[in-house]
């Protein structure tokens, strides 16, 4: 704790915080241009300077910690003074087009240059021809940048990416893709995000409409269950006004959107004439043996889904969210408690991760930047467990250990045995682990000692450890047993365990609803799914359309253990499940008075009005944001099978997960985001497939068959080739490497 | 008098009087004298004699409209005028929304777009004039001077789709090109001596 004085008032500083960093807890305003909170300091403007007693010159406060006893004074005539020079310079040559502007009216440089008041452009140089580059999404308008270095920072620190950089050339200077002609990224936007002004910009929404214009409805992104706050803008379309979004634009302060939450914002469902009659939805119901559904759904649907089997006696099938609720059930048999320990602040936080059982890059981004976010910031170390390399945490990830496909028990076993090496454990643990065959398993899996000494001296000085667990696992046919000894791990080790839920909603689904094994036959219902009977968001050929979740109100449960609100950006014009339920007699006039309650449902909720729940991070980057999930204590069950056999995975390989900002049927729906959906396999596996770039072919999985374009991938290694599963309704139980066979298509 | 008396107090002139107003009638044959009384008057007639008198003098003031039309006053607000910039003849509009975002009464819809000279392109500019009430905040916003009020009031139509038309309200093309473009002199217009005022930017180097 530092004690010190900003302009006379006494403060305290946090050890590692910065005089700006105290003066904005304390509400003291220092001007800043090229400060964002979520990355190191750029310092790049200057503007942030304060006077320190006894101290000849300036001192940066966004990048100088304080010292006991100093007295800081954040205004004065001479700093009134270098900061108007500093936006005077700002403002050379900047083009005087604020009025067609995008950014005019959200502009920082606008706002500053009126705060200190500067009317005129007094300096010049001689002014050149900049090209305005068009980066896919992105345009960049060289003349509008200021070089404040933001984007710079967050496409490094935060996103990892990696791919701008400043060229530097004096006045010539500007913002390059790194290494490339083109900028060649997982296109997420934050770049956009954090422009100051409007020189980074999305190429869809460029000059369609102005700041002023557009109403902004708080929601809860509704792609991955990392739950990230955004924003969608609305304003209505075209001479009728139809309201349309606009755009999308997050707390770029504090939290990080990726691509298919910023650009991914049109899925809204429209229903046709015939897809609005609510009366056929109930026979279809009252006929029903199972209903068949998503966890792309909200937690109020969910309970009303729950009611409706209660009052009509049919079963409910979900099996991501039972397969994940079997996970967390025997997860928490061993960890003592219901819920995971770690959330996404924990993994920023941490300096040591291990990751097991996901390709979390794609499968969940939120957890992606809060890794890179570790490693750039804390320097932590990354292990990353998995058969298939992570492209896109090459740079973050110190030790890649490649595992052969289908031994995620054999490696947990071993993976638990040494991160509990130290711990006290219980008799029957102790004896499990001696009596472990580790040389078969390490054998089998191609893990063994040598990875785990050198993640060992890795780990020697980590502090904060977390051990990301995710979509691999869940529909492991020993995922019972693989849960359970990430729970020993949580319960007896340093590591806090996080499992990151595949949908957006699989976590609250598992806590609401009572599941049913697969029905296999009988008159199924579908609810955002395929079903005899279908009643869904995402299919426009469905029987019944629902709105989409930017077209409802309602919760989510996040991989933060959140409740989080989401709100209508759209009107639906049509009906919903609650309309349906009460048909049914289930009343209740609208679908979030379900949300009061959710707590009487399931004791990790809360008896909260959806009205009185928050939807903003606070000034200092609080998450006020809805409620968090009650995780309370279970009885502890010491016994653990005995590791099987490993299976082998050999032939063809493929392992089922989405390409970059694609994740299920609402983003394969909007215009903006790429749509690739071809299989993409190494040399290895395009030699032992017996296929070649650019072919046609079919794959085969035993009960369906998907027709894909091979594409030989460059950064791909291995045997094993990478299937999308967006485009295709892909049942959720089934293990994600699949052996299988290919046929060539004969054109 | 008290502070609330006083203020309570209407009567704020010494020259009040009361007028000498009759009371109702009330009965029905009160009501009966009060109508024969007034009928018989004679003031009917006077009325007639003036209308019979100025319509054989033949000396008639009033306006012939539609054949005659007065002059109307240069800040009236009438139906309004998209002007376009005197050197290039483009409009002079750039879609900044303000006049959309400021009218009361929401008649105002327009939508933009990038076009291929990467510029702001206004793609569809309509006023509803049906819903229009002339309040003239949309030309008072507009940063451009782009949107003003013209003196053009007949607007009446046999069809709403009528009072939406865009190019009814672009100044011609042909107008300007002939310098015959009526610069808005009021608020926000620019001044006569405008030329002397302008300070040069440094760009001149």
């Amino acid at each position: 704790m530092v004690k010190f004085t900003i302009d006379n008032i006494p403060v305290e500083a946090q050890k590692g915080e910065t005089i700006l960093e105290v003066a904005r807890r304390y509400g003291i305003y220092i001007p800043t241009m090229c400060y964002i909170s979520k990355t190191n300091p750029c310092a790049s403007c200057r503007i942030c300077s304060v006077e320190v007693e006894g101290v000849d010159g300036f001192v940066l406060s966004c990048n100088t910690p304080p010292t006991e006893g100093i007295n800081v004074t954040t205004n004065s005539q001479k700093l009134e003074e270098e900061r108007t020079n500093i936006m005077k310079l700002y403002d050379v040559n900047h083009p005087l087009e604020c009025g067609v502007c995008d950014k005019s009216g959200e502009c920082d440089l606008q706002n500053k240059t009126l705060e200190f008041g500067i009317a005129r452009q007094s300096f010049s140089a001689k002014d050149q021809f900049r090209e305005v580059k068009h980066w896919n999404l992105i345009d960049y308008d060289p003349s509008l940048c200021i070089l404040c270095e933001k984007c710079v920072h967050v496409c490094n620190e935060v996103i990892g990416d990696d791919a701008i950089e400043i060229k530097v050339g004096g006045y010539k200077s500007t913002i390059v893709p790194k290494d490339a002609d083109t900028l060649d990224c997982t296109f997420c936007g934050e770049c956009i995000a954090v422009c100051p002004v409007g020189a980074l910009v999305s190429s869809n929404f460029k000059y369609s409409a102005n700041a002023w214009e557009l109403k902004r409805i708080p929601a809860t992104c509704a792609h991955c269950s990392a739950g990230c706050p955004l924003e969608y803008e609305v304003r209505h379309s075209g001479i009728d006004g139809d309201q349309k979004i606009y755009r999308v634009k997050n707390n770029f302060e504090f939290s990080n959107l990726c691509g298919a939450g910023r650009f991914g914002f049109d899925f809204d469902a429209k229903a046709l004439p015939h897809q609005k009659i609510a009366q056929k939805a109930v026979d279809a119901l009252q006929k029903a043996d199972a209903i068949e559904f998503s966890s792309i759904i909200t937690n109020e649907e969910a309970l009303i889904l729950q009611k409706i089997k209660e009052k009509l006696g049919l079963k409910l099938v979900n099996e991501d969210a039972r397969l994940f609720k079997n996970f967390m059930e025997s997860f928490a048999s061993a960890s003592g408690k219901r819920l995971y320990e770690a959330d996404l602040e924990e993994v920023k936080k941490s300096d040591a991760i291990i990751v097991f059982g996901t390709q979390i890059a794609t499968d969940n981004p939120g957890v992606r930047y809060a890794i890179t976010t570790a490693s750039k910031q804390n320097g932590a170390k990354v292990s990353y467990f998995h058969p298939i390399e992570d492209a896109l945490l090459q740079n973050v990830v110190t030790q890649f250990v490649k595992m052969e496909a289908g031994t995620e028990e054999g490696v947990a076993a071993l993976m638990a045995k040494e991160l509990l090496k130290d711990s006290k454990l219980p008799k029957e643990l102790q004896e499990y682990f001696e009596s472990l065959d580790e040389g078969y398993l390490e054998a089998e899996s191609n893990v063994g000692e040598e990875e785990f000494a050198q993640m060992s001296v890795f780990f020697k000085r980590a502090k904060n450890k977390t051990l990301i667990a995710g979509a691999d696992l869940f529909a492991h046919p020993r995922a019972k047993n693989i849960a359970k000894l990430l729970g020993f791990i949580q319960r007896y080790s340093d590591y806090k365990v996080l499992i990151v839920p595949k949908e957006v909603n699989t976590l609250g689904v598992s806590l609401l609803c009572e599941l049913d094994e697969p029905v296999e036959d009988g008159y199924i219902v579908g609810y955002n799914t395929k079903g005899d009977y279908t009643i869904s968001s995402f299919d426009e050929s469905a029987n019944l359309v629902v709105p989409a979740l930017n077209q409802q109100e309602g919760t989510v449960t996040s991989i933060d253990k959140r409740v989080l609100p989401t709100n209508v950006a759209l009107a639906f014009d049509g009906v919903c499940l609650n309309d349906i339920a009460n048909l049914l007699g289930i009343e209740k006039r609208y679908t979030i008075d379900y949300t009061k309650e959710l707590g009487r449902a399931n004791e990790a909720f809360a008896d909260v009005e959806f009205d009185t729940l928050e939807n903003f991070l606070g000034r200092l980057g609080e998450d006020i944001r809805g409620y968090k999930l009650k995780n309370s204590d279970v009885s502890v069950n010491f016994s653990i099978e005995e590791v099987e056999e490993l299976p082998e995975f050999n032939g063809v390989v493929v392992y089922h997960a989405d390409p970059v900002l694609q994740f299920n049927a609402y983003t394969a729906k909007t215009a903006q985001l790429p749509k690739e959906n071809t299989l993409r396999g190494s040399k290895q596996f395009a030699i032992a497939a017996k296929i070649e770039n650019g072919e046609k072919i079919v794959l085969d999985l035993g009960d369906m068959k998907i027709e894909r374009v091979f594409e030989l991938d460059e950064d791909l290694k291995g045997t094993v080739a990478i299937n999308p599963t967006f485009d295709v309704e892909m049942k959720p139980n089934r293990y994600r490497f699949e052996k299988s066979k290919i046929e060539r298509v004969q054109s | 008098m008290s502070k609330q008396e006083m203020f309570k107090d209407r009567n704020i002139s010494e020259d009040y009087f009361f007028l000498d107003i009759e009371d109702y009638p009330t009965t029905p044959w009160e009501k009966f004298k009060r109508v024969v009384k007034r009928s018989l008057k004679g003031e009917l007639f006077v009325g007639l004699w003036v209308v019979l008198r100025e319509m054989i003098k033949f000396d008639i003031h009033t306006v012939q409209y539609p054949e005659e039309k007065l002059p109307i006053g240069p800040r009236y607000r009438a139906v309004h005028e998209m002007k376009r910039l005197w050197e290039s003849g483009t409009e002079r509009c750039i879609g900044c929304g303000l006049c959309e975002k400021i009218c009361i009464s929401k008649c105002i819809r327009i939508e933009t777009r990038y076009d291929e000279n990467q510029r702001k392109e206004v793609g569809e500019y309509s006023i509803n004039l049906g819903r229009c009430i002339y309040c003239g905040y949309c030309a008072e916003v507009c940063p451009e001077l782009a949107i003003t009020h013209g003196g053009e009031y007949e607007n009446a139509s046999e069809q709403r789709e009528h009072f939406i038309l865009y190019e009814d309200m672009l100044t011609p093309i042909d107008d300007v090109l002939n310098k015959k473009q009526r610069e808005f002199q009021g608020f926000g217009a620019i001044t006569p001596h405008e030329d002397e005022r302008l300070k040069k930017t440094p760009l001149a180097y």
